[in-house]
């Protein structure tokens, strides 16, 4: 055994910051370390080797905490190997350029799997692990939070609100024979600030302006098609999914980031948001064209409702323009109008329900 | 600094017991570490750490630290880290459940965000002491492990000043929002800008006494062997610092405001120049105040911090520049931009030597001779066998 590779090192009892010349050698599964004082044997597998580096001095902690120190990096590292030692994986890895492009590629591989598929599958599975009460509740805050801010009581008669909220119940009823539909609770409400529109939150709270209900006073069936939309996200729980995909986004820019900066981080979450929320307005079309279809309304009837929008959005433009300098802000014209049209128009009787 | 004089009759005191026999002699500081390979080791870890759902950050912390402690040589000997990377999983564990509660508490309750909130300040000291503790008994020079002495009390004490500020704000908004109940609504805004107004102008005003409190708790807690640190820096220094610092601000925002007439002068009364100016001047902000005031206060304060720094035979010194500072930050924030971030690792280790490198330790006599006490383990104090069991370390 006296053929065992030696080193000549330095090493420090943990107690002094007295240095003491050693020679290290490996015997089986045991490190000798050869003092004038004497010799120290430590099992192998209780070592803390140091990680070969190309830059720095080498440390090995032994078990009982005194310090093994050897400044010529190469040196230690030839003595390792001709010792038939081997390094971790994740050291040899770190050494060569050519693993760390790989290991480059595969991080933003990973990030891309990850914002297209992982991020939505996983908020979407959290969403609806949720229970229903606690959802309610989310819902509930957020009512009393809008309606302290944006929304004022109703100026509609109560009798057209009735007639409006039994045309939807019936709708849905049509639809969902087996009771299947999600919960649901509609009301109405006046708004300056929010204008002709309609929105759900959790829980199955749904709004609808009194502004959006003249804009399409003559026409209550697109009324309950905006409504089935506005189910469709209470179905498919988006305001939950969207809230736990933000803040997966910002979890996942976290790592990726570090240390570096907070305020970049908050960007793309904003931007992911709104991608996913382009996806989520295209499910819960898919939802009202289903709806309406099944309770004897032709789709079709939404057509009217998005061209009344674009026309008043046409209006506000023009009726902007004038006090405003022509500045390139308004870089969207909306190209999902178009889209969305002619979805609901060219929508298909599903062939599985005749 | 002039501000010392009124402490050095304290000073003269430990310092005369000194054998003057022994001569001072100065240990440089050289950092050893290179971007290319910092970078090799970031783009490793950062894969590591997606595909394990970040389960493997603590591990690739425990090898950053390691990294920059090993390529630290104080006179030619390296800094050891020898932080367990499994008990740092444990304390990692512990934030991500206590960051997962937060959210879900904020998000589904937020009448109750107040309760993770407060539960977090109250621990804070103790936490802040653990992971110095931490810290320092996991790293070693010359085999010596070094470590943290400040006591529990001594850290909630020096954080006290901190919450009532908080506990102030609350009563007040409490008190002015009953006061103007029924009042209208005019009114109530004016007491409530008020009461912000004293309360802001208050916390500046206390800020450095805050700050000089949790700097003399953190600098006089070090110890190495025998040696125990003290800072020997007033209130009055942490003052000087604020008020230099706010200068600077001020500067800055007057070298905007002049950019920014001059420019509106030029456009010259054109109505639209205003709102062509607004975001360039936001921009030119957001570049001026991190490329000027951050350099200048973080190199005043380590100088501030280190070259007041002493035990009675350990002398630091600190002199790190701003211009220099200035300039690798600017260069730094231009490879950054234009690599897309890929050059975040060299800037990081070009920062950190020209941090270190601008500092130096004198020692007196022999280190040699020097003798560690028995330290740690056997205390058995609840506080460190919580921050040890759990390796929290908030990375300070």
């Amino acid at each position: 055994m006296n053929s065992a590779p030696r080193l000549l090192s330095t090493w420090f009892d943990g107690q002094s910051p007295r240095s003491q010349v050693c020679e290290l050698r490996i015997e089986g599964s045991e490190l000798v370390l050869s003092l004038v004082s004497g010799e120290r044997r430590y099992p192998m597998r209780q070592v803390r080797w140091a990680e070969r580096r190309s830059h720095g001095q080498r440390q090995s902690e032994l078990p009982d905490g005194s310090l093994i120190q050897h400044a010529d990096a190469g040196e230690w590292d030839a003595w390792r190997q001709a010792s038939g030692q081997r390094e971790g994986a994740v050291v040899g890895w770190m050494q060569s350029w050519r693993a760390t492009l790989v290991a480059m590629g595969a991080s933003v591989v990973f990030l891309g799997a990850a914002w297209t598929w992982g991020v939505p599958w996983l908020s979407r599975t959290l969403a609806h692990q949720v229970p229903h009460s606690l959802e309610a509740r989310l819902g509930e805050q957020g009512m009393q939070q809008l309606d302290r801010l944006f929304l004022q009581p109703s100026t509609l008669p109560a009798q057209q609100q009735h007639a409006l909220r039994e045309r939807f119940a019936l709708a849905v009823q049509r639809a969902h024979p087996r009771g299947d539909a999600p919960p649901w609770q509609l009301s109405f409400h006046g708004s300056k600030a929010l204008g002709a529109n309609a929105f759900a939150l959790p829980g199955g709270y749904i709004v609808i302006t009194d502004e959006l209900v003249k804009l399409l006073a003559d026409q209550p069936d697109a009324i309950v098609g905006v409504l089935a939309h506005e189910l469709g996200h209470v179905h498919h729980r988006h305001g939950l999914d969207l809230m736990v995909r933000a803040s997966l986004i910002s979890a996942l820019v976290g790592v990726v980031l570090g240390d570096a900066s907070g305020f970049l981080a908050t960007v793309p979450a904003t931007l992911a948001t709104q991608a996913y929320s382009r996806d989520a307005e295209r499910d819960a079309d898919a939802f009202a064209a289903q709806l309406l279809d099944r309770s004897g309304v032709p789709p079709s009837v939404m057509v009217v409702f998005f061209e009344r929008i674009r026309q008043q959005e046409k209006i506000d433009e023009n009726e902007d323009a004038d006090d405003r300098a022509a500045l390139p802000i308004a870089i969207s014209s909306h190209p999902d109008h178009e889209e969305r049209i002619r979805f609901f128009r060219e929508w298909q009787t599903d062939p599985a329900r005749p | 600094m002039a501000q010392h004089s009124e402490f050095e009759a304290t000073e003269v005191l430990p310092d005369s017991r000194l054998p003057s026999s022994e001569p001072a002699h100065p240990l440089d500081i050289r950092f050893t570490g290179s971007g290319s390979e910092y970078f090799r080791i970031w783009i490793v870890n950062l894969l590591l750490t997606l595909v394990t759902f970040t389960l493997y950050w603590p591990f690739a912390r425990a090898r950053r630290l390691a990294y920059f402690q090993n390529n630290t040589l104080v006179g030619h000997d390296p800094l050891g880290f020898h932080g367990d990377p499994w008990k740092m999983f444990r304390g990692y564990l512990l934030m991500l459940m206590f960051g997962v509660s937060y959210w879900a508490v904020s998000n589904f309750a937020p009448t109750l965000a107040w309760l993770p909130l407060l539960v977090l300040a109250v621990l804070w000291p103790a936490l802040w002491r653990a992971s110095l503790q931490f810290r320092l008994r996991n790293t070693s020079w010359r085999g010596v492990r070094l470590s943290f002495t400040g006591d529990l009390k001594g850290a909630y004490l020096c954080m006290l000043p901190f919450f009532i500020p908080v506990l102030l704000m609350g009563m007040v908004f409490g008190a002015v929002a009953s006061a103007t109940q029924g009042a209208e609504p005019g009114a109530a805004g004016a007491m409530f800008a008020a009461a912000t107004g004293v309360l802001v102008l208050a916390t500046t005003a206390l800020a450095p006494w805050l700050l000089a409190r949790i700097k003399r708790y953190q600098h006089g807690g070090y110890a190495f062997a025998q040696e125990h640190t003290r800072l020997h820096a007033g209130v009055g220094a942490f003052y000087g610092f604020s008020i230099r610092s706010m200068g600077v601000s001020l500067l800055c925002t007057a070298l905007l405001a002049g950019v920014g007439a001059i420019v509106a002068a030029m456009a010259g009364g054109f109505s639209g120049a205003a709102l062509v100016m607004l975001p360039f001047l936001l921009a030119l902000a957001y570049l001026v105040f991190p490329l000027v005031l951050v350099p200048y206060t973080t190199s005043r304060l380590q100088n501030l911090l280190w070259s007041n720094t002493r035990s009675r035979r350990i002398r630091f010194d600190s002199q790190l520049r701003f211009g220099p500072l200035v300039r690798l930050t600017a260069k730094n924030w231009l490879f950054i931009a234009l690599t897309l971030g890929l050059y975040w690792p060299f800037a990081k280790v070009h920062t950190a030597r020209m941090r270190l490198e601008a500092m130096q330790v004198s020692v007196q006599g022999d280190v040699n001779a020097w003798l560690a006490k028995a330290q740690g383990g056997d205390k058995g104090i609840l506080g460190d066998a919580a921050g040890d069991f759990f390796g929290i370390d908030m990375g300070l």
